[in-house]
């Protein structure tokens, strides 16, 4: 069955836009990786408009590798400027910006590269062998349980979020509330859609991702100083023996990277949690001499390993049960689903051969990362001295026109701007962006399995209790809340221990 | 003094009332008259976005509580101040402008003052510098989505594209 779907999904890799956009997308993926404040969310969201007029598998491949890359990417300007590009590689700061200050600029990013990639690959493993699995399990599910998956999936993710717990809430059902608006699947009527025709499909995705995440994120780059400075780096040009550097912590490099496919698949977890864990551990793990925290190879082996391996971690649940672990797969579910497939069980059933050749581009992808990453750092490098000047009206100038080419429709850009001015508030009242984002590609997994669960049900919503795996997943999300609840008022009555 | 924070607290608080308000609007006048605003799970397409916004109108009181309980004492840094905010204002200011001129004049005749502009609240000065990027950074872009991606940029009322 594995095989066969990989085999499938051969077929369609093997094409020349499919193998070359995905190239192409470890280097956006890295530049927006290294960039400060964009981040592989940002890269995805960016191109995500011309990816959905590609065939299917080129436009994943695309979009994966943007998320592959980026997740690497940020290690380079942590490693160089002690600044993390992303969040994601702000655990790597510990020993790879020491490393650097030793003189050693190039080995650490070379050990950061060769250990996303194998963390990556790590990740793929997991990838192939559990979504096909977990695939199975949710093909006997029923609406009820695709009900509790759904406000499950929501609930972790505000629960995980930045922020207080009932932000996070609000925000997802900002996203649930955003769903509803266009034309309703079972009665056929108008929903908020005030008589213009725009809005009978509501609101295009990419256009309030692009508002909420880009849009927002300009305006509170311009309100920054240091607009114009270009900063001062030195030349890092890594080579191939870091791979067998890496290598030689091979312990450190499982342990991590099934640490990140642990978190990853956990909805809302993600690549910083993961990466800051597998820090952890590998410090207590570490003999005295290796000095963590002062240039230890270790450190960055174990933080880049994880976050990497986390993306294929975050894809078992997103393919498989079609519920997002976090912002940036919310987008990739965004995508296929424009591109015309419905993650879940039915995929798999159904388009074994779209399965497939994710799961290969996803491989591909991490070994691009390895050899492109390595030979083209020196760019990535030049590239970090480009000043915030320049890139905020080319992001501005990205964002506007992706967002027309989708529909060219004018009605998009206006709707990518009112989300931006969402966003800023949002943002500004430090409510978290993810559940908005996660809530609207739940919201009508949700809203339709709930009103057919009540369709088929004799008691109401008891429904929901009188099955066995719905009732446990609400429990959980109790347990979740009380859970936040307590953590948040502990950490409130003893803010220092 | 008001600080920083609590201002864009209540800001977004104001905001979801009127989203509530308006969820609420809806399904009494356009819902109801559709008459999909009541009856059961298969006809009743209100009662999940109403079951939301109350959800989110319970979450609201309890986040109106919690500002409320928080402390009154503001430090020199938390005071909200506007002078800070006048460049992502003039940003979105300039940016509204954009995109409604792209609809008007089309993307070459905009672009190129839409990006000097933006580097000019940047605090670029040098001309050359500002004219270069402007018109280099709009042909490379009108280049890649239409010559390379096939997409046709806005013309504008004078259709103005390039005949790649």
């Amino acid at each position: 069955m594995l095989f066969e779907t990989l085999s499938a999904g051969f077929l369609l890799f093997l094409t020349p836009l499919a193998i070359g956009l995905t190239a192409l997308g470890v280097v956006f993926g890295l530049l927006v990786g290294a960039l400060p404040g964009l981040g592989p969310l940002m890269g995805i969201i960016l191109l995500l408009p011309v990816a959905i007029g590609l065939p299917p598998i080129a436009a994943m491949g695309f979009l994966i590798s943007i998320f592959v890359g980026g997740s690497c990417g940020g290690s380079i300007s942590s490693i160089l400027l002690r600044i993390p590009g992303t969040p994601l590689a702000a655990a790597t700061l510990f020993d790879g910006y020491p490393m650097a200050q030793k003189g050693k600029a190039s080995e650490a990013i070379g050990i950061a590269i060769s250990a996303s990639a194998i963390g990556g690959l790590f990740g793929g493993v997991v990838l192939i062998f559990s979504a096909p699995l977990l695939a199975r399990i949710a093909g006997n599910f029923a609406p009820p349980e695709y009900t509790a998956l759904a406000i499950t999936g929501l609930i972790a993710v505000a629960v995980i979020s930045d922020g207080s717990l009932l932000k996070g809430l609000i925000a997802g059902c900002l996203g649930l509330l955003l769903a509803t608006i266009g034309t309703d699947e079972f009665s056929t009527g108008y929903r908020f859609t005030f008589d213009s025709y725009h809005m009978l499909n509501g609101f295009h995705i990419v256009a309030v991702v692009v508002g909420l995440f880009a849009i927002s994120e300009m305006a509170f780059q311009i309100m920054g100083g240091g607009l114009t400075e270009r900063p001062t780096i030195t030349v890092a040009k890594p080579g191939f023996s870091s791979l067998l550097v890496t290598l030689r912590h091979w312990k450190n490099l499982l342990r991590s990277s099934g640490i990140g496919a642990f978190f990853g698949s956990l909805p809302g977890a993600g690549g910083v949690i993961s990466s800051f864990t597998a820090y952890a551990v590998a410090k207590t793990s570490a003999s005295p001499q290796e000095r963590y925290g002062e240039g230890a190879e270790g450190g960055v082996v174990a933080t880049e390993s994880a976050n990497n391996a986390t993306v294929g971690g975050t894809l078992v649940p997103s393919l498989a049960l079609g519920i997002p672990g976090d912002a940036a797969s919310a987008v990739l579910i965004g995508a296929l689903l424009i591109l015309g497939f419905f993650p879940g069980p039915t995929l798999f059933e159904q388009q074994p051969e779209i399965v497939g050749g994710i799961f290969l581009v996803y491989l591909a992808s991490n070994v691009f990362l390895l050899i492109i990453g390595i030979l083209a750092t020196p760019l990535f490098v030049y590239v970090l001295k480009l000043p915030k000047c320049f890139l905020i009206p080319i992001v501005l100038l990205l964002c506007s026109i992706g967002t027309y080419a989708l529909q060219a429709s004018v009605f998009d850009l206006w709707v990518m701007l009112g989300f931006g001015l969402v966003g800023i508030a949002l943002r500004a009242a430090k409510y978290p962006l993810a559940p908005v984002v996660i809530g609207i590609i739940l919201g009508p997994l949700l809203e339709n399995n709930l009103r057919r669960s009540l369709l088929i049900s004799q008691d109401g919503y008891w429904i929901f209790l009188e099955r066995p795996v719905a009732a446990s997943l609400l429990v959980i999300n109790v347990v979740l809340i009380i859970g936040a609840l307590v953590f948040a008022h502990r950490k409130k009555t003893k803010p220092l221990a | 003094m008001l600080k920083k924070q609590a201002f864009a607290d209540w800001l977004v608080i104001v905001g979801f009332v009127a989203l509530i308000a308006l969820v609420f609007q809806q399904i009494y006048t356009s819902m109801t008259e559709q008459g999909i605003a009541s009856g059961g799970p298969y006809d009743n397409a209100a009662a999940y976005p109403r079951a939301v916004a109350i959800l989110i109108g319970i979450m609201l009181l309890g986040q109106c509580i919690v500002q409320l309980m928080k402390s009154n004492k503001v430090s020199r840094s938390e005071i909200l101040n506007i002078r800070p905010l006048v460049r992502p204002f003039m940003l979105l200011m300039i940016f509204g402008l954009y995109l409604w001129l792209l609809g008007v004049f089309g993307y070459h005749l905009t672009t190129t003052p839409f990006i000097i502009l933006i580097m000019l609240l940047c605090g670029v000065r040098h001309p050359i510098t500002l004219l270069l990027s402007g018109l280099l950074i709009s042909f490379v872009f009108a280049f890649l989505f239409e010559y390379f991606l096939k997409i046709v940029l806005p013309g504008g009322i004078y259709q103005l594209n390039i005949p790649w």
